[in-house]
């Protein structure tokens, strides 16, 4: 079944998933390349990936724990005793009425993602990264107009027309993550004479191509896009008939009265940016055909849900929706679903965090997946009982990973853990690996079926792609969805009817004329390629209760939260004599966070080809303050954690702040373990245990952290 | 003169060393399975400079690869008639065969190109891709660049290009096979 040749599949060294061609030759995997039939681009990170598909590092077997959690000992078992170890476990839960306490954080690939599925099948929950990487984002424009839950969102920058504004607000998309093809289309656009505007604590590859850098102080966006629209509203300049037409009644009268007093001056007084810069940036906007935002770090932060809001007020009173340039409003690929379809329960019910002691703190939580971050403080209170991980870390990527890891370990009075089981699927030793009881071995997406048609694509998930084998297997590694649709099939024949994950997709496919023989015969793809512009007016309507465009969130009327803040997030505005820097943590395009796949890549932990130093960066004027010299081992103290770090002196950072780059710091695989480098989650305060600062809203929780840095 | 040539465009390099990696692949430059950061040889590297003090900043990234120089400082400094500049293209290649492993060519290079393979014992670097743009391709690095920032082509056609999209030389980085371009 395997071919020499350019063989279409999907990229996997990221969540963007690229549609790529594989060139096999002998069986072998030799190089890599876009796939022209869809965007064309492979990023540093993609080009690597046969490094992560052929690593000696690579888990070829199933293994269970010996010893404790923690110490990192295993023994090979078969892929039979791993089985049925997870079934007992998950059968032992449901049969005590616990279903609910089982928990997958994953990735899932589609929003029927075999994986999923068993969890709805289980009765448990799925929690992923969203919770803390933009949330907050989602549920703003869930909020006020209605659009379809996605993951990044980012504006189709091949759509920017002459003259539009490209915004980056705490956004690094030359680091990719939405499409390889994004700096290109970024690129391009510039070209075609629209304007870049990069708004950035950070003066990073993005600020250096940008017609304007406007350096902010972290967590500000929501102050200085306030102040925009203040100004854009008492000087008329916003888009009257949009509004007239779109937004719900007695909204904008609204708006008006609560924004009056939101003045460029007196919202330059908390981000910082010169009152003149937010007029004259305000004024850009008035004057441009288009306009569009991407804001990714700064969505992390305590102010998450009040930055997504104003942001949402921006693109609505401009009347950015859905445009060319603008906001796009994604759709998704009308698949046929796999009856019959199990439900899933419910989680405003039954998710760990309604279950246990601080679930009234909780009541405005409306984010529609469990909170992440949350696992920790779940553990603790018994409301988590089995754990099971696939493409994540959460012994890493959790804010406090410390916490996380403690729990895992904790123990009820009889010497059993609290956590009772903890599984991870994984191509290569991860940290979360280190703290599990069962440790199955994935495959790389070159020896794997999956079937992608996620909105977060930078198509917007008009379209569909096949991730599809094209080399043989490494090992005893085996997919993890279908791992679990085996497990569904004992557990859950009445679910799991069909024969394995390719007849699964071919049912789902059947809904849009396609099946997997024929996407592999058309290069990958099905991709009808338009994107739909104001499709709100094909429909006469916005898909939020009253149809209209909610600019006023009437739901968090009794939190007092009905517009958002300009505040700074809860956590920069105290503390700041005891620990007078700000955390600003960032992502680079060579390493995927804490994934270990591409941690433990030699290509991209190489100096010459990718990353291999995470220094703490601080400015000279800093510097100096502090009597520190480049090079200098320091104390970067949090009130929660801290690490030794050596400091890199750098213009490219506003003073006052100090940046770590997330996802170093592993202790597991031989490449991912080189130097001594930090984690940035090491000094950030686990979420679970700050509800206080938490936006109990939107479910983000926040990466904002100070620290003090010391020698 | 016959000279092809690869045109480095600064406005639009962003750093990403995509085309690192691609080269690598390509030529096969890395044991996948074994190799560990710091080990593995590279034709083309990223470099970049950043001037000026906050928040009144500038910076450039750009490629360095062999510059398929016009007076080959390598190949004379090579007794063994390993390196030649190929007539039809004005690429300069490296001969496995012919080369004893002396690396007297290495220190020669002002670019500091050269890699050398201590296990089979010979230099060798870029080599424009010889194969591919023999027979009607781009060169590998080209190919991939995530953002469009490379041409190749014949060097006066290139700078020819560049003058039409109004980017000027900077004569300064290098005054060989390797253009290197921005608008002003
Ligand atoms: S952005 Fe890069 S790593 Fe991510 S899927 Fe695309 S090519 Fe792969
Ligand atoms: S750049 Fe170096 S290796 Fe290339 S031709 Fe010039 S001297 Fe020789
Ligand atoms: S021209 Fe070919 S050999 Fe030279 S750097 Fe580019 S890809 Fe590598
Ligand atoms: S791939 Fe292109 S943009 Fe990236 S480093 Fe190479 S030349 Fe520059």
């Amino acid at each position: 079944m395997y071919e020499d040749g350019w063989i279409p599949t999907i990229c996997y060294q990221c969540k963007a998933e690229c549609a790529i061609l594989a060139r096999v030759e002998n069986g072998v995997v030799k190089e890599v390349k876009g796939n022209p039939r869809g965007r064309g681009k492979v990023c540093v990170k993609g080009m690597a990936g046969i490094t992560s598909l052929y690593s000696s590092e690579r888990l070829k077997f199933p293994m269970k724990r010996v010893g404790e959690r923690g110490s990192g000992n295993f023994e090979r078992i078969t892929w039979d005793e791993a089985m049925e170890i997870m079934e007992t476990k998950l059968t032992e839960l449901r049969d005590r009425g616990e279903a609910h306490k089982f928990t997958y954080s994953m990735f899932p690939h589609s929003v029927t993602d075999p994986k999923w599925r068993f969890v709805n099948a289980c009765g448990g929950f799925i929690s992923t990264g969203l919770p803390h990487c933009d949330s907050g984002k989602i549920m703003a424009m869930i909020h006020t107009f209605g659009c379809f839950p996605n993951h990044h969102i980012a504006p189709m920058y091949n759509t920017v027309p002459k003259g539009g504004l490209m915004i980056l607000s705490g956004r690094h998309p030359f680091g990719c993550l939405d499409d390889a093809c994004v700096p290109k289309h970024i690129l391009d656009a510039k070209d075609r004479g629209a304007k870049l505007i990069v708004i950035d604590p950070l003066y990073r590859t993005e600020a250096s191509k940008a017609d304007w850098w406007i350096p902010i102080k972290p967590g500000g966006d929501a102050s200085l896009f306030l102040g925009v629209c203040n100004y854009l509203l008492e000087n008329d300049l916003h888009n009257v008939p949009f509004c007239d037409k779109w937004v719900r009644e007695g909204d904008m009268d609204n708006l008006k009265a609560y924004i009056k007093d939101k003045t460029p001056e007196a919202m330059s007084k908390i981000c910082e940016v010169p009152a003149t810069d937010i007029v004259k940036l305000a004024k850009m906007v008035a004057e441009a055909p288009s306009a569009c935002i991407d804001a990714f770090k700064s969505i992390m932060y305590g102010n998450a849900m009040d930055w997504g809001h104003a942001w949402t007020i921006f693109l609505v009173i401009t009347g950015n929706l859905d445009n060319p340039g603008g906001q796009p409003l994604p759709d998704i690929a009308p698949m046929a679903p796999v009856e019959p379809v199990p439900p899933a329960p419910d989680l405003a019910e039954l998710g760990y965090h309604r279950t246990g002691k601080d679930r009234e703190k909780f009541d405005n939580y409306n984010f529609f997946l469990q909170p992440t971050w949350y696992a920790a403080q779940a553990i603790k209170e018994d409301a988590l009982k089995v754990f099971i991980a696939t493409e994540c870390n959460p012994a890493m990527s959790e804010m406090g990973s410390n916490e996380w890891r403690k729990a895992v370990t904790m123990k009820n009075e009889d010497g059993s853990y609290k956590l009772e089981l903890l599984v991870v699927t994984e191509i290569m030793p991860s940290e979360t690996m280190k703290w599990a009881d069962l440790v199955l071995p994935d495959q790389t997406n070159y020896e794997r079926w999956e079937l992608l048609y996620m909105p977060w694509w930078y198509n917007f998930a008009h379209g569909a792609a096949l991730c599809q084998p094209v080399v043989k297997p490494i090992g005893e590694s085996r997919h993890a969805n279908s791992v679990f649709i085996d497990l569904g099939k004992r557990m859950f024949p009445e679910y799991f009817a069909f024969k394995d994950d390719v007849e699964y997709y071919d049912i789902e496919l059947a809904g849009v004329g396609m099946s997997v023989k024929k996407l592999q015969e058309n290069g990958g793809l099905w991709s009808p390629g338009a994107a739909g512009f104001r499709k709100y007016e094909d429909n006469g309507k916005f898909n939020t209760p009253s149809g209209k465009i909610e600019l006023q969130w009437q739901m968090y009327k009794d939190a007092g939260q009905e517009w958002p803040s300009p505040e700074l997030p809860l956590e920069y505005r105290r503390g700041e004599e005891e620990f007078p820097f700000i955390l600003v943590n960032f992502r680079t395009i060579f390493l995927n966070n804490t994934g270990a796949w591409s941690q433990n890549n030699a290509q991209l932990r190489d100096p010459i080809s990718g990353l291999d130093a995470n220094p703490c960066l601080i400015n000279p004027i800093d510097a100096k303050k502090l009597g520190l010299e480049e090079g200098d081992m320091v104390t970067m103290e949090s009130s929660t954690g801290k690490i030794e770090i050596p400091i890199k002196l750098t213009e490219k950072i506003i003073p006052g702040c100090a940046g770590i780059i997330h996802g170093f710091g592993h202790t597991m695989g031989k490449v991912a373990s080189r130097g001594n480098w930090s984690s940035d989650n090491e000094l950030i305060a686990d979420a679970g245990s700050t509800l206080d600062e938490q936006d109990m809203r939107g479910g983000e929780a926040h990466v904002s952290t100070r620290v003090k840095i010391y020698k | 003169m016959r000279q092809l040539s690869i045109m480095v465009d600064l406005d639009r390099c962003i750093g990403c060393k995509t085309c690192i990696v691609a080269c690598r692949n390509h030529h096969g430059l890395i044991d996948h399975e074994n190799d560990q950061p710091g080990q593995m040889a590279n034709y083309i590297r990223v470099e970049s400079k950043t001037e000026g003090v906050f928040p009144n900043l500038k910076e450039d990234s750009w490629v360095v690869m062999c510059q398929h120089c016009k007076k080959t400082p390598c190949a004379k400094a090579c007794e063994y008639d390993a390196i030649t500049k190929d007539e039809q293209t004005g690429i300069v290649l490296f001969d496995q065969e012919k080369c004893t492993g002396c690396g007297e060519c290495i220190e020669k290079c002002p670019y500091h190109v050269i890699q050398f393979n201590k296990v089979d014992n010979y230099a060798h670097k870029c080599n424009m891709c010889y194969e591919r743009v023999t027979h009607g391709l781009d060169p590998i690095c080209v190919d991939v660049c995530l953002t469009e920032a490379l041409s190749f082509g014949e060097k006066e056609i290139l700078l020819m290009q560049a003058e039409a999209k109004g980017k000027q030389v900077i004569k300064k980085m290098s005054t060989q096979s390797i253009i290197y371009v921005k608008t002003p």
